[in-house]
């Protein structure tokens, strides 16, 4: 019989802080020695709202935000019953986590010489770690980070940021596309590739962008999951290859095949 | 239900047919892939079975998103039959599968006989040592063609369970859907067709709506609700197949627990399959053999054989024909 070593069994890990950043965002800190000691940028945990009840039911999806020691940290934007019990989990309760899960940003590739970061609302979730990668190993990079105003930056952990802002608030008065399209069309940049996390929207956009400009983009999806680890199937994205793809060649799963995506192999 | 003898000692064997489970834990169609998915997060060796992803001749791609909601104490699912066809699965997945201690139960999903037939002569022309049987999918709701179109007619149950029976000696086992007025006349058709067992239940169809677009949560529309909200009705509709066949009975819907899993037995089930709690937690069904087997001990019950249809209802209730 094969003996089979556990990548990962969900753990309670006790909350060690808990922080609001901005409105409606919440940032959990818990001691998680084997997610801190493994997770790569763009990865994410899986999380259970409240221990030992069936209502909710399932994990909630969390990109891994900081790292520091045996500690992990995540955003939570409260917008549901499941993500309200969790934003409200008080220092010294347990959350019960899986991870880490999903496949890490393509972010030591050789394709670029300058990482363009693309942000937007709870997206920026999904950066802090490229960030600290990418300045550790002084890697150029800047970071295009859009909001509907001011006060929904949560930009603690980010680095080299241009701000833009719906009502011109703060930075450019604008999308953070416009201003990075702003950026392009000055010419002379060095081989860049995007690394865009946030709404659909504007995740659409970038790859817009990035087609037009002829640069690498890479997108971090977020979607309804019920597992997290490739067995529901329930988290497909329609993709625009035919090889390597799971289950009849339509589909990847957002799970374990992403959650980044290069922007030539899905349809969003 | 004996007393205990004071032992303690507790067996979780179970036989079904020829074939001997080593514990009445098994994971059901759908939730645990084909077992490599799963084998990172838990010791897959520890299960009574495990019963894999649906396979049709062909692979399926599966329906557009979005395929999940979430709903009180349970989920509905559109996940249309993604699967790797019958080759993959018996050039990579049957293989891999029988590296474990532990039984494979095919679950074969079609939409006509033929396909039925083909994808187990198939299997059963390539399997593996570990393959105790099949599970015959005729009660998926997410798909336009077949599935649940056999699943609510007892003539296509009964014709397809005879068709498939020559033609393996290994388990037959058909899931049955709830979504019929009794499941009492299916469960009469698949013992007459010479079927090894029954499993019940899939999944219920249900719907959500987001009220502020006034569009359907799910692509498909409906879907199949699972989760602990169904498993009253599973434990309903396995006590009415036990009360009206003698085919053995496999319990599936909404278990968390080795006490969810109790209720099954009770009511007439031999063994139970875990499902979307797979999804909290790939670990659920170690601990529910561990918890089994604490519980077992605690009521003084030494064998499964000894829970399994020992459902007590009152004298009065009987004469009043309940």
């Amino acid at each position: 019989m094969t003996t089979h070593r556990l990548a990962s069994r969900s753990t309670l890990a006790p909350v060690t802080e808990r922080r609001q950043i901005a409105p409606g965002l919440v940032v959990l800190r818990f001691l998680h020695p084997h997610i801190a000691s493994t997770v790569e940028p763009g990865q994410f945990v899986n999380v259970l709202p409240k221990v030992g009840f069936t209502a909710p039911l399932l994990r909630r999806p969390f990109s891994v935000y900081w790292i520091e020691g045996e500690e992990c940290e995540i955003i939570i934007q409260d917008h549901g019953l499941g993500t309200s019990i969790l934003a409200n989990t008080q220092v010294g309760e347990h959350l019960d986590v899986l991870g880490p899960l999903g496949s890490p940003w393509r972010y030591k590739s050789d394709d670029f010489d300058t990482a363009v970061l693309v942000v937007g609302g709870v997206g920026v979730a999904a950066m802090p770690l490229l960030t600290k990668h990418f300045l550790k190993n002084e890697v150029p990079f800047s970071t295009y980070y859009g909001a509907r105003n001011d006060t929904l930056f949560a930009d603690e952990y980010l680095a080299k940021v241009r701000y833009a802002t719906d009502d011109g608030s703060k930075g450019y008065h604008g999308t953070n596309i416009s201003l990075l399209r702003d950026e392009l069309e000055k010419g002379s940049h060095p081989r860049i590739k995007l690394f865009a996390c946030g709404p659909t929207k504007m995740m659409q956009a970038a790859i817009a962008l990035a087609d037009e400009f002829n640069v690498p983009c890479e997108v971090s999806l977020e979607t309804e999951m019920a597992c997290g680890v490739g067995i529901c199937q329930g988290c497909p994205v329609e993709t625009s290859v035919t090889e390597n793809v799971t289950s009849g060649k339509k589909f990847y799963l957002v799970c374990t095949q992403g959650p980044s995506f290069l922007k030539e192999q899905i349809v969003i | 239900m004996q007393p205990s003898n004071g032992t303690g000692e507790v067996n979780l064997k179970v036989n079904l047919g020829n074939v001997e489970f080593k514990n009445p834990i098994l994971v059901a169609s759908g939730t645990f892939g084909y077992g490599s998915e799963a084998a990172k997060f838990t010791d897959i060796s520890n299960l009574g079975g495990i019963v894999t992803k649906s396979v049709s001749w062909k692979p399926r791609p599966g329906n557009y998103p979005r395929r999940i909601v979430e709903t009180p104490s349970g989920m509905l699912n559109s996940i249309g039959l993604a699967n790797v066809g019958v080759h993959v699965f018996v050039d990579e997945k049957l293989p891999y599968l029988a590296e474990f201690d532990t039984k494979i139960i095919a679950n074969i999903a079609a939409s006509s006989q033929e396909e039925y037939c083909n994808v187990l002569e198939h299997i059963e022309s390539h399997a593996t040592p570990n393959l105790a049987g099949y599970e015959i999918n005729v009660s998926c709701p997410n798909v336009k063609d077949g599935g649940l179109s056999f699943g609510t007619n007892v003539d296509m149950v009964h014709e397809l369970t005879s068709a498939l029976r020559p033609l393996t000696k290994r388990l037959l086992i058909v899931k049955l859907t709830p979504n019929v007025t009794s499941v009492a006349p299916f469960a009469q058709a698949c013992e007459a067709a010479g079927a090894d067992a029954i499993s019940l239940i899939n999944t219920v169809v249900g719907m959500s709506v987001d009220v502020f677009t006034h569009k359907p949560r799910l692509a498909t529309v409906t879907g199949g609700l699972s989760g602990p909200a169904i498993r009253p009705i599973a434990v309903a509709q396995c006590y009415n197949a036990r009360k009206n066949s003698k085919i053995p009975i496999i319990g599936i819907g909404g278990i968390t627990s080795a006490m969810d899993a109790m209720e099954f037995f009770i009511v007439g089930a031999s063994l139970v399959q875990l499902g979307t709690i797979n999804f909290v937690d790939p670990d659920a069904g170690t601990k529910v053999i561990n918890d089994l087997q604490e519980l077992m001990k605690q009521k003084g019950v030494h064998s499964v054989d000894q829970l399994t249809n020992t459902l007590v209802i009152e004298e009065r209730m009987k004469a009043l024909g309940w």
